[in-house]
């Protein structure tokens, strides 16, 4: 929903970390996405495009991995990812949900990050 | 900061291991902070596009009668609507517009808290944009959420947005004079709520009438 603000806020902070180095173009950027955040990496990777254009990056390949989800029922005690059936759509943003007792009492421990891992550049 | 240098001098691999939503959620605490050293309770009004948000809050005030001593941070796009009508109650407000963002985030809160005068002030109310997806991902440090929906939104609001819904301390229903009207059952809001967030109030309102609106006063921990 907020791919814009976040992408832009990526794109700042490869810039400036790219500046701050010396770097003179940028190659390429790797990011880590979870996949329980409410971020399409689709449409994150058209914006960070879009946005890198007349700076150091433009052309610059971006590469989106996504961070499976851990999660942890509080009602039964599960521990582990999401529902296989939830994983290809965006249906476990909003039936998020225990995959062994179907409780809304779950617990993330992982996969609403967003991380810039690392960033290529030529100095 | 880890800089490897690979492929020859002049190609290099910067590693940054930056979460650009903790830097919101770092942010956000930051607020809280802020707010506890100056003994402010902070509360994030959440809720759909005309489900109250700016009502409730306006009988909150009127009740409450707490004058200069509550401060309201009202979130808009573009206009100044709900802070005009805000201010009729005797608070401070202050109005953020976001431009083309769908939220209210942490480091927008802080600026606002920059400008805004808060001596004496005991509470501070927080007035996010209406929607019910992008806020749930960016606290802003407020102690408590509240989430309203009302019943003009249809029976499967609950259902459709979890996420906001598990993230609230306080569920408020509003408009349920007009219940019948929209063919909506309360009851089954009520029981979608109770399976998403067993342990928070789930308050029923029409923030106009002021049914409901000692509940939330009571579900908040503000003092009448």
């Amino acid at each position: 929903m907020h791919e814009f603000s976040i992408s832009s806020e990526i794109v700042k902070t490869v810039l400036d970390t790219a500046e701050k180095n010396n770097g003179k173009k940028v190659l390429s950027v790797q990011l880590e996405i979870g996949e329980l955040t409410l971020l399409n990496i689709e449409q994150v990777g058209f914006w960070i495009h879009e946005l890198f254009k007349g700076s150091v990056a433009e052309g610059a390949e971006v590469k989106i991995k996504t961070i499976k989800a851990r999660i942890h029922c509080k009602a039964c005690g599960y521990k582990g990812g999401i529902r296989s059936d939830q994983e290809d759509s965006f249906r476990h943003l909003t039936l998020q949900t225990c995959p062994q007792c179907n409780s809304f009492q779950i617990k993330v421990g992982k996969g609403r990050e967003c991380i810039l891992r690392r960033i290529q550049a030529v100095r | 900061m880890k800089i490897i240098k690979s492929k020859g001098p002049e190609i290099f691999d910067i590693e940054l291991e930056k979460d650009i939503l903790a830097k919101n959620r770092n942010l956000a605490k930051e607020n809280k902070k802020r707010f506890d050293r100056s003994n402010i309770l902070a509360i994030d009004i959440m809720g759909s596009i005309g489900s109250g948000k700016t009502s409730l809050i306006k009988a909150i005030l009127k009740r409450l009668e707490m004058g200069k001593k509550v401060a309201v941070i009202a979130g808009d796009l573009t206009t100044t609507i709900d802070a005009e009508r805000i201010e009729t109650e005797g608070a401070h407000v202050l109005q953020v517009n976001t431009g083309k963002e769908c939220h209210l985030d942490a480091n927008l809160i802080r600026q606002a808290i920059d400008r805004m005068k808060l001596d004496g002030v005991k509470v501070l109310f927080i007035e996010n944009v209406g929607n019910l997806i992008c806020p749930g991902e960016f606290p802003l440090g407020a102690h408590k959420r509240l989430v309203v929906t009302s019943v003009t939104e249809g029976p499967y609001t609950l259902m459709k947005h979890p996420f906001i819904f598990k993230e609230a301390d306080v569920i408020v229903l509003n408009k349920i004079d007009l219940a019948k009207a929209m063919k909506v059952n309360p009851s089954q809001l009520e029981r979608d709520a109770k399976k998403i967030n067993p342990h928070v109030p789930f308050i029923k309102t029409n923030a106009l009438s002021g049914i409901g609106i000692s509940k939330i006063i009571n579900a908040l921990g503000l003092k009448t």
